[in-house]
């Protein structure tokens, strides 16, 4: 379905991507990690036709990218990581914009579009897209990833700065279209993004695929190894319940159990909002140290893997 | 490949011109001039007719018709009257419908979001284009037929000439403006924000308006064209029976020429060296004058302007030294719109031939644009 091969991209004379090769079978939800810079959303520009590569190529479906972007463009969705949209018109008439210059027949047209709103819980939202805020505009945009029915479904970094209830609803999104067995390529540099909704992974560091595998697999890799700790601060609005978590090493309740700085094995922050939301605990803060886990995965891999 | 990318980005930006604030509230401004210059300008223009008609009673009783000033008035004084307001508002439209066009892609981050549908980039710039000329167009359409039912209601009705000036003028108009709106798209696509497109544009348009103008009239054009060459010794110590009207053109002698002797001082090879180095050094001056007319979409707009209004005028009189000398007594036959055309060809092409060169600019620059 999408087929990488040996693609290089260098802006002036830095190699952003270094000869990357990388298979996407039909009806798979392939989740691209790698830290900031690592080359996801160049390999992503190339492979949408934004920017042509300097060597290499890229396969959408058969079509080579570069020779016949056109073609390419009608069989895929895409979502860039800084999604933009014409801040004048509502959900509907971006929609509608965006679906003629997908040719699509006028009179599928607002079916189409009021479809799709609805699977984003956009629709009957009367107002302009400059009043969204960011997570309606992401919604609005894996909306228009989907506009003209495509095969595959580009996002690239769906997740960023969107706020818990954002991230709760992007992946109930993916669900839904992983259910129509589209083959789907997300990127992120957050590993729980990538490892909830993704049957396979691609870990990218400097340009080059490091490691790729199921989540299983990246997992028992990294088993019985010395990881570093994963810090999680929790901030409420009211005492916190104490938390009795398998993954918790340690926990500091501070500030009448109102702050909580947690040492934990892995990323639990969905666990813990959870055990907080049950007992009805307001959050004001739930985030991660310096140290995240991405960061000791990425770590361990860019350490592991001998240089290409 | 088929790709309705065009089609559909016409329409929306043309849609987005017209149902802009900044298109319709300086549209509504250059609207209210117009009619308000229109309506001075009616009211003088049959004052003039009034005029004209008793200078022609007077004129048929006494024989006295001798005058180029007392030629009938032209419809085109009138649009001479708003020719001003539509150089300085048009161009203004021109630069605010275009200095944002790409710039505001790039700031909501809708036209990387627009490149990834299956349209080629140049439908992109070259349907911003053409939705703009198309509001453009519109909106001089709707200027052209108030100003004409502003001449009906003053029972104004242009001849066919003086139709096919007003269809000139309006053309002109829109080439200028029109040239405004091509070097703010270009700046638009060149900077980094809106902001710096605006300043950009607006430098231009300071050198163009300001700068240009200011070259040709100053004594900058001195410096560049030189000193006039003095007239000889000889002749400055005679007391002059002829009126001197231009070292650069002819003299308009009050004498009989059987009067003339061998010791004429005009009639001398000194004085013939002099008349030639006077025709060429006002011919350079002119040059480096229309040179930089030609550089100015609004100066050019403007000569076309004032042309039309009087172009028997234009036609007759020397420019290069601003005075003009009276040829013939007879009323002047209308100039038809083919020698109009003719005169005014440089300043049409200069008019056409910005927009192409920084639409032409605008679309390399848009082409090769970075999308990351």
């Amino acid at each position: 379905m999408i087929e990488i091969k040996n693609l290089v991209k260098e802006y002036n004379g830095i190699r952003a991507v270094d000869n990357l090769c990388l298979n996407i079978d039909g009806g798979e939800i392939y989740g691209l990690l790698g830290p900031n810079g690592a080359g996801k959303s160049t390999t992503i520009l190339m492979l949408t036709g934004l920017i042509m590569p300097t060597s290499g190529e890229c396969l959408i479906d058969g079509t080579e990218v570069s020779k016949n972007p056109i073609e390419v463009k009608k069989k895929i969705g895409y979502m860039p990581e800084d999604v933009g949209f014409y801040s004048n018109l509502s959900a509907y008439e971006n929609l509608e914009y965006f679906a003629r210059l997908y040719g699509i027949p006028e009179k599928e047209l607002q079916d189409r579009t009021d479809e799709l709103l609805k699977q984003v819980g956009l629709y009957g939202v009367e107002k302009t897209v400059g009043g969204y805020s960011k997570g309606m505009r992401q919604r609005l945009g894996i909306a228009k990833a989907q506009l003209n029915d495509p095969s595959i479904i580009i996002l690239d970094e769906p997740t960023a700065n969107l706020d818990p209830q954002g991230v709760a609803d992007y992946r109930s999104i993916i669900k839904q279209i992983a259910k129509l067995d589209k083959t789907v390529l997300v990127s992120s540099h957050i590993l729980s993004e990538i490892s909830k909704v993704s049957t396979k992974i691609g870990i990218l560091q400097k340009g080059r695929l490091i490691r790729e595998g199921t989540w299983e697999e990246l997992s028992s890799d990294i088993e019985n190894k010395d990881l570093p700790e994963i810090r999680i601060n929790v901030e409420t609005k009211v005492p916190m319940p104490q938390f009795n978590h398998p993954e918790i090493i340690s926990a500091d309740y501070k500030n009448d159990d109102k702050t909580a700085a947690i040492v934990a094995k892995s990323d639990i922050r969905d666990e813990i909002s959870g055990i907080l939301y049950k007992n009805n605990v307001i959050l004001k803060n739930l985030s991660l140290d310096a140290t995240t886990l991405e960061d000791a995965i990425l770590t361990y891999y860019s350490e592991e893997v001998p240089e290409l | 490949m088929k790709s309705n990318g065009l089609i559909v980005i016409s329409k929306k930006e043309f849609r987005d011109h017209i149902k802009s604030k900044k298109f319709l509230i300086i549209f509504s401004i250059i609207m209210i001039a117009t009619i308000t210059g229109m309506v001075g300008g009616a009211v003088d223009y049959n004052k003039q007719i009034q005029n004209y008609a008793e200078q022609m009673a007077v004129s048929e009783d006494t024989s006295m018709f001798s005058s180029y000033w007392w030629t009938k008035p032209s419809v085109m004084t009138i649009f001479n009257n708003v020719g001003t307001i539509v150089a300085s508002l048009g161009a203004i439209l021109g630069i605010a419908m275009g200095f944002d066009l790409i710039t505001r892609e790039k700031e909501s981050k809708s036209l990387k979001i627009l490149l990834s549908h299956p349209i080629y980039r140049d439908e992109v710039i070259n349907g911003k284009a053409i939705g703009g000329t198309f509001a453009l167009i519109l909106a001089l359409i709707i200027t052209f037929v108030i100003s004409m039912a502003l001449l009906l209601i003053f029972s104004i009705v242009p001849d066919i000439t003086e139709v096919q000036y007003i269809l000139l003028f309006g053309i002109s108009a829109f080439l200028m403006i029109f040239s405004y709106f091509a070097i703010s798209l270009f700046m638009s696509t060149v900077a980094e924000n809106s902001g710096n497109a605006l300043i950009y544009t607006l430098i231009i348009f300071i050198v163009l308006t300001g700068l240009f103008p200011m070259l040709i009239s100053g004594s900058i054009i001195t410096v560049l064209a030189g000193d006039a060459p003095e007239p000889p010794d000889t002749l400055i110590m005679r007391s002059y029976s002829t009126a001197y009207v231009s070292a650069s053109v002819t003299v308009s002698d009050s004498g009989e020429i059987s009067e003339k002797s061998e010791s004429d001082p005009y009639d001398t090879e000194e004085w013939r060296n002099y008349e030639e180095e006077s025709m060429k050094y006002w011919q350079k001056r002119q040059a480096i004058s229309d040179f930089f007319n030609l550089l100015s979409p609004t100066n050019n707009f403007q000569y076309i302007s004032s042309y039309l209004t009087y172009p028997q005028m234009y036609k007759n009189m020397y420019i290069s030294n601003s005075i003009f000398v009276e040829d013939g007594a007879d009323e002047p036959e209308k100039t038809s719109i083919f020698d109009v055309l003719g005169d005014l060809m440089k300043n049409i092409i200069a008019l056409i031939a910005f927009p192409i060169v920084f639409f032409g600019l605008a679309y390399v620059k848009f082409m090769r644009m970075d999308v990351r």
